[in-house]
């Protein structure tokens, strides 16, 4: 069997080694855009100079050579034949397949800004060849602004701090990693940041930016009215699924490739997994639905259940966060607030009916795992006579006799 | 593969798995030499209590399915296909610590120092014998067993 | 009794022991080694503390102060000084019922054997009395009055037992003990829940206990034991199990007061006694030497050969010596008596009887030694041991290793016997050590364990070691029961010594390890050391001399251990003393105390770098002193 993935991110390698790992005699062909395999969570530490190429990989040095897999590398999909089970590649290859899995991710988006657009000094923070291209802008550029203070922007943010250039960051809502953070927490990494150098305007829009003659956007305007300079700049505002190749294949999609349970789309044979899918969100989730939809090309039968995808962890300047859930609850929803602070540590949880919906730990967040188990299996804890804050998995501690790995005692 | 197998009813909640733990982790110590105050002393294993259940001793299971290799952004954290442990690459963790979120059992968590390692057991599988802790336990409530996958 | 003991019994250095004590049906220390070998990481950094019910708190990284706020350097600094405190009880529990026993044989005008010893302390004390009686008595009253002053009384002897320069030194840094008693109970309430928690106050108040422990706990006891049961005199005598015979009805004695058994061991050569053993089928009675009691024995043996055998062994050989069968007794009166003996007692049917409830075992039969009634006492004792002996022989069977030990250790070694074997000068040794002949004098000390590679391991080891380095072995504790065993205090020995130390040892026919006996005598190393210091007129710790306790096992040694760094000398340990968890113990000891008394704390569990250690030092103070 033949098995082609698109894309070698988190959900395409995964599946790849997933694959590799129960039958290795199957044929497994990557076919990426990208040069080399990188870790996009890592993109920072490449554009910040602490880490090189090489250094931001998530596999093995000789991981396509020892597991037997074809790579095809700076290669583009263009088409997919669903009829005849090929994939057409930009450089006019026609790749068959058995079975083909679509994990190719989503790309960043640039609104439609007047002069962002077409400004040439516009980058995304999204893969490996947008932080060469900032690389060497990093090198003359003064002044950059980035747009858009979620964990893309912030994590951009710090790479450009790093390399010494004077960051702004303008973000629309009134904090940064608002869909991660709440205020205080918030407050926190902004205060983190600007000690290290950065500028923050909250609560403000880009409406327009002036391109000079060279093409470069140079001065970018406020709702506010204010002006900010830029030599560079990393628009952080949200991705789209990436899947224009499969137009006129017959795949079923809205915004993204629709696939059920088992990861397949519409179409027989071909899976998806990732991004594309709309419902990852984060990189466990793609790593997860890579194995799954893997798993179910090799013709078992596992279903993608573990959606949660309301989570993150957070590292800047060392100060780490563990996010989950819904931790900005409306008034009407009626949730419980609970709040513990020390000097190093800002711990909230937010509870409905004796059930943790939502968890900011920020400080210290060792131990902090269960936490997920306790959300996503919305475990009702009133019968818990404890301080829930002082709750781990010790109160649901249980193992399998068989084989001494835990399970939840709930 | 080999897995430390807790029997929780024999711990006493001495914390000797602790100290072997870190001194298993720093360079050339020993039990008499083992600096605890050490800002990077911190025990891959750990002991909590409670008043009905008694000690329950929570070590790294290297679980069959490990959530936190799949978590893992950086290829840091992988399952060693020859021993079925999780081991983990100081030199390769970008410390985003997606693997402390994810998992289950909350055995992981980030070096208190600096923040960018992972605090992780590695079964001691660059000594010889059995991991450090289950050697130090003078209960033997931890105990290397064979299980199969 | 358990059978479930473990079948792997631990290394000792005196092979044969090991092959014996490994092929019994009984259990011993040596079998429980490998069931204890898991040890608590807290208690040997020694920062675990139970003062309180908040605790028992540890020192963690997650919690790097106790409940009250009490930081590692604390915890260790009070069950430091907690444990010097009980040992220095120990020893000052020895010298005052040793006192007592003086004061009582003086005023019943009982005899006195030692008449160089009594002669010595009454110049010491400046007592001018003309009888013997009298003037025993008067010493006796003296070191009582000092023991039982209050803490914040100085005892008045010190000056007249320290060495001066010492006594300057000591007064200088504020720790000159008051009352003996007194100081083990200001140790002991210091160390109690939320009083003193200054570190370096504590180890001064443990060279302060040090110095009460030494000179009266160690040195008095041995002089006025000398006074009441004769001095040590250099002979060769046989050691090991062999000693034992079972012909006669034997007693093993344990413990550290020689003088509870001063009336007994006359009495059981008495006529009408030794008819009383024929009467059952032996040839006598005979007092078998186990633990620092036998060693004193062993150093006097010159005054007992009729009712002593020999000293079979150190601490952790008296199971095996029970285990021979031939033992009808044990009779003890302090430690080291182990609690493992018990079972061993009750299966061999051994009768157990103990003189001072300090060290009531168990199962034994309490019979507090009461001066007055010592002749019923004695009578009862004996016939009890009939009893016993008529009850088990031919029911228990026998098995005495005739092969262990040997015949020819050197024994009696002492400051006087050595300086009168020298020709009643230190002359000719401080030649030696000048010449480079001795190039310096190492007193190995203290303990047996069953730690720091097994029974004896690390103490046999080491000394061999330092032998070899021409450095004169003295040694007195324990550990000289596994030296003598394994054959270092015979003169053969000396070809184990390096070229000069043993064509020493052997013009002078002596073995390169002398036998000063029990852990008591570390006070009549102490008084060498003095001599030797004053005949060449400088101060300790400027002497080629290191002090060793490399299985050093429990509180006592502690205290020991405390004196030999107040009298500022070099001291070895195997192991440390649950202090590693303090790294203000760790400062103070290994290079603070330098510039406090001059002494110095060496760590080392390896006998080839400890031994280098201490030659290094040795190297450095003779070059100090142009030699």
């Amino acid at each position: 069997m033949k098995i082609v993935i698109i894309g070698a991110s988190a959900a395409g390698i995964s599946a790849a080694k997933t694959i590799k790992a129960s039958e290795p005699d199957t044929e497994v062909v990557i076919i990426a855009k990208e040069d080399r395999v990188h870790s996009r969570c890592m993109l920072h530490k490449f554009l910040g100079h602490q880490r090189d190429a090489q250094g931001i990989s998530f596999i093995a040095d000789d991981f396509f050579e020892s597991s037997g897999i074809s790579w095809l590398n700076n290669t583009t999909v263009t088409g997919l034949d669903a009829q005849n089970k090929t994939v057409k590649t930009h450089d006019n290859q026609d790749i068959s397949y058995d079975k083909l899995l679509i994990a190719s991710g989503a790309s960043y988006f640039i609104p439609p800004i007047p002069g962002l657009r077409e400004s040439k000094n516009v980058y995304g923070f999204r893969d490996l060849k947008d932080a060469q291209l900032l690389d060497r802008e990093c090198n003359t550029a003064k002044d950059a602004v980035v747009i858009g203070a979620g964990l893309v922007g912030m994590d951009a943010a710090v790479a450009l701090l790093e390399r010494g250039l004077k960051v702004t960051v303008i973000e629309m809502t009134a904090a940064v990693m608002s869909l991660q953070l709440d205020q205080k927490s918030a407050d926190a990494y902004q205060q983190l940041f600007e000690e290290h150098g950065a500028a923050f305007i909250l609560a403000d829009k880009v409406v327009s930016v002036d391109v000079d003659a060279v093409g470069r956007g140079r001065t970018i305007h406020l709702a506010s009215g204010k002006a900010v300079a830029a030599d560079l700049i990393v628009i952080a505002a949200g991705v789209r699924p990436a899947f224009n190749f499969t137009e006129g294949s017959g795949i079923a999609t809205n915004h993204a490739i629709l696939v059920g349970d088992d990861l397949k789309t519409n179409i027989d044979d071909i899976y998806a997994a990732g991004d594309v899918t709309g419902m990852a969100g984060i990189w466990p989730n793609a790593m997860k639905q890579g194995r799954i939809a893997a798993i179910n090309m090799l013709g078992e039968k596992l279903l993608y259940q573990d959606r949660y995808a309301l989570k993150n962890t957070i590292n800047f300047f060392g100060l780490t966060t563990l996010s989950l859930g819904n931790i900005n609850p409306q008034p009407e929803e009626k949730c419980q607030i609970l709040i513990r602070e020390d000097r190093n540590n800002y711990q909230k949880l937010v509870i409905k009916n004796g059930v943790v919906e939502g968890v900011i730990f920020q400080g210290n967040i060792g131990g902090s795992g269960f936490w997920q188990y306790l959300i996503k299996n919305k475990i009702d804890l009133s019968a818990k006579n404890k301080d829930l804050f002082s709750l781990s998995y010790a109160d649901f501690y249980d193992q399998d006799p068989a084989t001494g790995e835990y399970r939840y005692a709930v | 593969m080999k897995r430390i197998i807790i029997d929780r009813e024999k711990c006493d909640g001495c914390l000797n798995c602790n100290i072997a733990c870190i001194s298993a982790h720093q360079e050339g110590s020993n039990f008499y030499t083992v600096d605890l105050q050490d800002p990077d002393a911190q025990a891959r294993n750990f002991i909590k209590y409670d008043p009905q259940k008694g000690y329950l001793p929570l070590f790294c299971r290297h679980c069959d399915q490990a959530e936190c290799v799949l978590s893992c952004i950086s290829g840091a954290l992988e399952k060693d296909p020859l021993t079925g442990h999780v081991q983990y690459d100081e030199n390769k963790c970008a410390a985003c610590y997606m693997c402390v979120m994810n998992c289950p059992y909350g055995v992981l968590k980030p070096d208190n120092k600096s923040r960018t390692k992972l605090i992780k057991c590695d079964f001691c599988d660059d000594k010889p014998d059995d991991p450090s802790c289950v050697k130090a336990c003078p209960k033997k409530a931890i105990a290397v067993k064979e299980v199969s996958l | 009794m358990n059978s479930n003991f473990s079948c792997q019994t631990c290394a000792s250095a005196d092979q044969k022991l090991e092959t014996f004590i490994s092929k019994l049906s009984v259990e011993t220390s040596h079998h429980r080694m490998e069931g204890q070998s898991v040890k608590c990481g807290f208690g040997l950094q020694g920062i675990c503390c139970r003062l309180c019910s908040n605790g028992p708190c540890r020192i963690t990284p997650d919690g790097p102060k106790g409940v009250c706020g009490a930081t590692a350097d604390t915890i260790v600094a009070r069950n430091f000084l907690r444990a010097v405190s009980a040992g220095s009880g120990c020893y000052i529990h020895i010298v005052e019922n040793t006192a007592l026993m003086l004061k009582k044989t003086a005023a019943s005008k009982g005899v006195l054997k030692g008449k160089l010893a009594l002669a010595k302390l009454a110049e010491i004390f400046a007592v001018e009395e003309a009888d013997e009686h009298v003037r025993a008595e008067k010493i006796a009253d003296m070191v009582l009055a000092d023991l039982y002053k209050p803490d914040y009384v100085k005892m008045e002897l010190v000056e007249k037992m320290a060495y001066k320069p010492r006594f300057d030194r000591w007064k200088e840094l504020g720790i000159l003990p008051g009352g003996a008693k007194s100081e083990v109970f200001a140790g002991v309430v210091k160390t109690s829940t939320n009083l003193n928690s200054d570190p370096v106050d504590m180890y001064l108040n443990c060279l302060k206990l040090g110095i009460s422990t030494g000179l009266y706990g160690l040195t008095l006891t041995n002089l006025l034991n000398d006074v009441m049961l004769g001095e040590p005199s250099i002979r060769l005598a046989p050691v090991g199990l062999r000693v034992i015979d079972s012909d006669y009805i034997n007693i093993m004695i344990t413990g550290h007061q020689h003088s509870i058994f001063a009336y007994l061991q006359d009495r059981l050569i008495q006529d009408d006694v030794i008819k009383k053993a024929a009467a059952v089928g032996a040839k006598g009675f005979k007092l078998v030497g186990c633990t620092c009691v036998g060693q004193d024995l062993q150093l006097r043996g010159q005054h007992y050969q009729e009712v002593f055998n020999g000293h079979a062994g150190n601490n952790f050989t008296s199971e095996a010596i029970l285990a021979t069968g031939a033992i009808d007794a044990v009779l003890s009166e302090f430690n080291c008596t182990l609690p493992g003996i018990e079972p061993i007692c009750e299966e061999l049917k051994i009768k157990q009887i103990c003189l001072d409830d300090v060290s009531k075992k168990a199962n034994a039969e309490m019979m507090p030694f009461v001066f007055e009634e010592k002749e019923s006492q004695s009578n009862d004792i004996i016939d009890a041991v009939i009893a016993a002996y008529q009850a088990r022989r031919g029911v228990v069977a026998l098995n005495i290793d005739g092969d262990h030990g040997n015949d020819d250790t050197l024994t009696g070694v002492s400051e006087g016997s050595l300086k009168s074997f020298l020709g009643g000068t230190w002359k000719p040794l401080i030649d030696l050590i000048v010449a480079g002949e001795i190039k310096g004098i190492a007193g190995v000390v203290g303990c047996s364990s069953l730690t720091a590679g097994g029974h004896d391991v690390l103490t046999v080891n080491l000394v061999k070691e330092l032998i070899a380095k021409d450095i004169l072995v003295l040694s007195a504790g324990c550990s000289s029961g596994g030296l003598e065993n394994v054959g270092l205090m015979s003169p053969s020995a000396a070809s184990q010594a390096g070229p000069k130390l043993r064509a020493v040892c052997e013009s002078l026919g002596i073995p390169p390890v002398l036998n000063f006996g029990p852990c008591l005598a570390i006070g009549r190393l102490e008084l060498v050391a003095t001599e030797l210091a004053e005949a060449i007129g400088v101060d300790l710790p400027q002497l080629p001399l290191v002090l060793s306790a490399p299985q050093w096992l429990e509180e006592q040694a502690l205290a020991d251990g405390a004196f030999g760094l107040a009298l500022g000398l070099p001291l070895h340990l195997g192991l440390p003393p649950f202090v590693t968890g303090s790294p203000v113990a760790v400062q103070v000891f290994t290079q603070d105390m330098l510039n406090l008394t001059g002494g110095q704390l060496i760590i080392d569990d390896n006998a080839k770098s400890a031994a280098a250690s201490l030659d290094a030092i040795i190297e450095k103070k003779r070059k100090e002193l142009n030699i």
